[in-house]
């Protein structure tokens, strides 16, 4: 019957109406529009094959004479910013880097801002002092300095926080519970319970064994010795066996830090557990702090410290340590710009400051040997033109994760919003930490896959969950692809003298990054920053 | 000439097939929305079955291909255009196995729909038709057929005679062309009359179900509700469900009953009174939630207040209750009074963006159900809502039932001190909910209840407001209440655990 033709034609033309924005090329008909930012992708591989950067014989075309020069706009650097600002001391330039934010940038779909980066922090530990007056001075908490602060509830993770899909279902909290037998419940516990009991154990140093910051961690080698060894390796050894829990500590180890439990440092994989000891009076001890746009809002905070006025925007090409000054060159917008400081604090990840930094070799870091290896990631924000619906009785979290699934899940926009009905449109952000295989070999699939492999990847868990519905609800999909996106925690990390010997520097060149934690969370980042800005006042 | 009508018929046939079609896929989206997913899989599936249904035809004989062709006729009919209206019936009263019986029946009209054709032709290749001509004829009035009927339901028959009865229309359609077959062909029919019989026992089921499709609709609804339906609706935030027995008019919204007329005015004279009799010099007051206008009548009483400001989400649900008369009647034109200007807007992004400062607020929410609404009954909502208060003004809070809900009512209670209000519960009976409480919350010290109330009132005096400040033993604040903390919803568990211990 030719019926069928005409009702398939009817039925395709239906579908296009439904659906603005949906390419007709067979595939990727249930397809939204799909946006790639591949974040200072151009510029780092400018600087790499010293091709483009700076161009031969451009002539420079201004010069800005500071006291301090901050190259690097991320935590670190806007941090670094922030407390000179804070502390009256104005005399500074920041440069941004080919990213404004860094990791803690964001993007926006109409009136819903989103994270393409970093989207949480944790209630801060009592060391934390940096990140404790942040949020003082940003009101976030009453009485910041308490053993138990009392949080600003619309930026505390509101109920339902996270919940996993495990055997074809729900469950609360994404430590698996949900059909897993006793046995392996029960080896959970002992875990949490060993890492617990680790928390306010200290070294022969009087100092936690695992702190944040890192830098202030004992230094008691018998502990320290764990970093020779990985974190799978560990676990076997201590009779971790259960599947539930490999998964969820591999997972954990792939959220913060980029690889899997078998790259993972046995003590980056212990810290991870037993450095946490924030509280909150309003909260639960998990809790975290959370906007829509993920960390971006406290970096916006730490930007307006250091103005429009004191922001440059533009790459560094070369940083010269001279006899009485530093000298860096900054790339921007066709225009090379000269700035004369008394002093330097190196914000930019160490794969580039390796490259625009003229003699770092000298300063004890080789950066052949010591850049540590960076982890690439994946983190696509889809814009929601519905809520999909949810099996009936379920309510989306704010963190939504798949138990064994390719991906880390997937953190809600709109979740903190404080409404009666939940708005029209929202944003899912998928993260995927691209953990198999040699962070090279990744990088170079990610460079050379098309639009649909990526989104294939970017999609996987939330097909997982939401089958085809996903493409029906999906208007448009934003991919940011960061190649280097994180230093990872691999065995012998701590023992790196290079990022040592940087975090020591004293001179006109300072160095704030979280690559000199090693690891890369907002705290470590922050403290980098704090800790330059500190030297260069005195304190 | 026979022939003729037979491809007449076709196009009567082809008309019906698509309606069947279009009425079960605009029935799924509106029973359960998600159009494109519903419109996708009801058309695939019918298509599916019209395959089976043409490749079945091959095992009717030759001879009985007319006789078939009519029986087909009937049954299409009567599936066919009781469909909607058994979908309706199905959906309000067994939920459950609503897609069930919906794919069922795809299946079954598409597969008999599917052997219309078929017949047809074998009938008139039978009669020595040339067979080039008779596909070309065929095809042409069966696509002509899809196209009269594709512009006619959605322009005229789904808007004016509802699904149900589109679909039996659909039917009659159907039986009548078997019954002008069956007289048409009557010489060549062995079973002539029993034939005519059956098609007329239809043909009565047919009209006498579109006689009654309407009030079967809404009985369907009322079997949800159990009184008669005077309105409903679905909007894009919730049903609303407006029901009538004796003079007793109910709002139900999402099936939970909202307020009976009967006794409404013990609510929201408790709501209102105990506060504003204390407030004389309050010009100025919100109101959120309240979209029934029925606070908005109980303020509107004092001369003093200026304006009410009244925010509601739904602006289906404030126009209903400024335009329908009999609604109007119950608030007496509240919604419509110079004085109050109604806003819809969520509550929480509505407080977020203004800043306007009110002498007494007047919280009126849905119970915190779930999640989203719990958030409207926490400490940073309370936060914000005190920034909108008077120094010296107040607010009152609709509260759950501490009788029934103790957790719930106690945990508001604490989530408002937690907020930095001082807090004076208190409770009355009201027939249709039970016990019901409220909380007075204000940011100075030293509430009293009032010595008169300044305004007529049916069911207040002070002293039956002093009584309601008292808490019997049974109402009591049980231990260990958290206040709601937006990071652990508190009182989304209190408020699910209490009523699981109340329905039986
Ligand atoms: C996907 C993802 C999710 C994360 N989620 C979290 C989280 O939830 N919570 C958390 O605490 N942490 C999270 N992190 C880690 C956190 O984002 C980082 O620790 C922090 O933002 C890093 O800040 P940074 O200043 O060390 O470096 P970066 O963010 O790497 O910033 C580097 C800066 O250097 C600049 N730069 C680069 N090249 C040059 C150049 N040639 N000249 C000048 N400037 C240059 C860049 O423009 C950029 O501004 C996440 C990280 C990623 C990648």
């Amino acid at each position: 019957m030719k019926r069928r033709v005409f009702l398939q034609a009817g039925l395709a033309a239906g579908l296009a109406a439904g659906l603005p924005g949906c390419r007709f090329d067979g595939r990727s008909l249930f397809r939204p529009d799909i946006r790639i930012a591949r974040p200072g992708m151009d510029t780092g591989h400018a600087l790499r094959d010293r091709r483009a950067l700076p161009p031969p014989g451009q002539p420079v075309s201004g010069e800005i004479r500071t006291e301090v020069a901050i190259l690097g706009s991320g935590i670190a650097g806007l941090t670094a910013g922030w407390r000179l600002a804070r502390e009256g001391f104005g005399d500074f330039v920041l440069v941004t880097g080919p990213e404004p934010f860094g990791n803690a940038a964001a993007s926006r779909f109409g009136d819903v801002p989103c994270p393409t980066g970093a989207h949480y922090l944790p209630l801060p530990t009592a060391a934390s002092i940096h990140v404790r007056t942040l949020l003082s001075e940003m009101k976030l908490a009453d009485d910041a300095f308490a053993a138990a602060p009392d949080y600003d509830e619309s930026a505390l993770v509101h109920a339902p926080e996270s919940r996993l899909w495990i055997n074809g279902r729900w469950q609360e909290g994404v430590q698996p519970h949900h059909g897993i037998p006793p046995s392996e419940i029960a080896e959970q516990q002992r875990f949490y319970a060993y890492t617990e009991s680790l928390k306010h154990h200290l070294g022969r140093d009087g100092r936690r064994l695992f702190e944040i910051p890192l830098a202030l961690s004992s230094r008691d080698a018998e502990w320290r010795a764990l970093d020779a060894e990985n974190f799978a390796h560990w676990l076997a050894r201590n009779g971790y066996t259960a599947p539930s829990l490999l998964w969820y500590l591999d997972y954990c180890c792939r959220d913060d830090f980029g690889t899997g439990l078998a790259h993972t440092s046995a003590w980056a994989g212990l810290h991870y557990f037993a450095s946490r000891t924030g509280r909150a009076r309003n909260g639960d001890d998990a809790a975290v702090l959370t906007w829509a746009d993920g960390l971006n809002t406290p970096a916006r905070h730490l930007l307006a410290a250091v103005t429009p006025q004191r922001t440059l925007a533009g790459s560094v090409v070369r940083v010269r340590e001279r006899r009485d000054h530093v000298e860096a060159l900054v790339w921007q917008n066709g225009r090379l710009i000269r700035i004369r400081a008394r002093c330097a604090v190196i914000a930019m990840p160490l794969f580039v400051a390796g490259r625009v930094v003229e003699g770092l070799a000298g300063d004890g870091f080789d950066p052949s040997i010591h850049t540590p290896e960076h982890a690439p990631w994946l983190v696509a924000n889809f814009a929601m033109d519905h809520f999909p619906s949810e099996k009936t009785g379920e309510t989306l979290a704010w963190d939504n994760v798949v138990y064994q699934g390719k991906g880390l899940g997937y953190v809600v926009a709109t979740h903190q919003l404080i409404r009666a009905a939940r708005p029209e449109r929202t944003v899912f952000t998928a993260y995927h930490a691209l953990a198999d295989g040699e962070p090279r070999d990744v990088r170079r699939w990610l460079a050379g896959a098309s639009a649909d492999e990526l989104y294939d990847l970017a999609a996987s868990d939330l097909a997982e969950v939401y089958g085809w519905k996903l493409a029906r609800n999906a208007g448009a999909v934003e991919i940011t692809l960061r190649g280097h996106a994180m230093p990872s925690p691999r065995p012998g990390f701590l023992g790196n003298a290079g990022t040592q010997a940087l975090a020591a520097a004293d001179g006109r060149l300072l160095f704030a990054h979280s690559d000199l934690s090693g690891y890369s969370v907002f705290e470590e980042a922050a403290w980098w920053g704090w800790r330059a800005a500190g030297r260069l006042l005195g304190t | 000439m026979l022939d003729r009508l037979l491809i007449l018929s076709v196009f009567v046939v082809a008309s019906c097939g698509l309606a069947y079609e279009l009425i079960a896929g605009a029935l799924a989206s509106y029973l359960l929305g998600d159009s494109i997913l519903q419109f996708s899989s009801i058309i695939g599936a019918y298509l599916f079955a019209m395959g089976i249904g043409s490749h079945l035809s091959q095992y009717v004989k030759d001879e009985d291909s007319l006789a078939r062709f009519i029986d087909i006729e009937l049954l299409v009919g009567l599936i066919g255009g009781l469909a909607a209206l058994a979908l309706f019936l199905v959906f309000s009263w067994l939920a459950a196995p609503f897609r069930t019986v919906l794919y069922a029946l795809v299946l079954i009209i598409g597969t008999l729909v599917g052997m219309e054709i078929p017949l047809v032709m074998r009938v008139l290749n039978q009669r020595q038709a040339e067979f080039r001509e008779l596909v070309s004829r065929v095809l042409t009035f069966d696509y002509l057929g899809a196209l009269a009927v594709s512009l006619l339901f959605p322009l005229v028959l789904a808007p004016k005679l509802g699904l149900a009865r589109a679909g039996l229309l659909f039917g009659i359609c159907n039986v009548g062309v078997a019954i002008w077959t069956a007289y048409a062909f009557r010489r060549e029919l062995p079973g002539l009359r029993a034939q005519l019989t059956r098609a007329f026992v239809v043909l009565a089921l047919l009209v006498a179900g579109f006689a009654v499709a309407d009030r079967l609709v809404q009985w369907s609804e009322k079997g949800l509700f159990g009184d008669e339906i005077v309105h409903a609706e679905t909007t894009p935030y919730q049903r609303l469900v407006i029901t009538r027995w004796h003079d007793d008019l109910r709002l139900h919204i999402n099936g939970n009953l909202q307020f009976s007329s009967r006794d409404e005015f013990r609510y929201h004279e408790a709501l209102v009174h105990p506060l504003m009799a204390t407030l004389p010099w309050a010009k100025r007051v919100l109101v959120l939630g309240g979209g029934d206008g029925l606070a908005a009548r109980e303020l509107l009483k004092y001369k003093q207040i200026e304006s009410v400001t009244l925010v509601d989400l739904d602006p289906a649900m404030t126009t209903l209750f400024a335009t329908a008369p009999a609604l109007t009647a119950l608030n007496q034109g509240a919604l419509k009074n110079p004085r109050v200007h109604v806003v819809n807007d969520d509550a929480g992004r509505w407080l977020e963006n203004h800043d306007q400062v009110y002498d007494a607020v007047i919280v009126d929410f849905p119970d915190p159900s779930n999640f989203a609404l719990g958030k409207l009954y926490s400490v940073p909502f309370y936060r914000l809502l005190k920034r909108h208060v008077a120094e010296h003004g107040a607010i009152v809070v609709q509260s759950t039932s501490p009788y029934f809900a103790p957790r719930s009512f106690w945990c508001i209670d604490a989530t408002l001190k937690d907020a930095g209000f001082h807090t004076w519960p208190y409770h009355t009976y009201v027939p249709s909910f039970g016990e019901w409480g409220f909380i007075i919350a204000g940011a100075q010290p030293g509430y009293a209840p009032p010595e008169r109330i300044p305004v007529p009132t049916r069911y207040l005096n002070p002293a039956a407001i002093r009584l309601m400040f008292d808490f019997p033993p049974d109402m009591q604040p049980p231990p260990g209440i958290q206040p709601n903390r937006l990071n652990t919803q508190s009182l989304v568990h209190y408020f699910e655990q209490d009523w699981r211990n109340v329905q039986r």
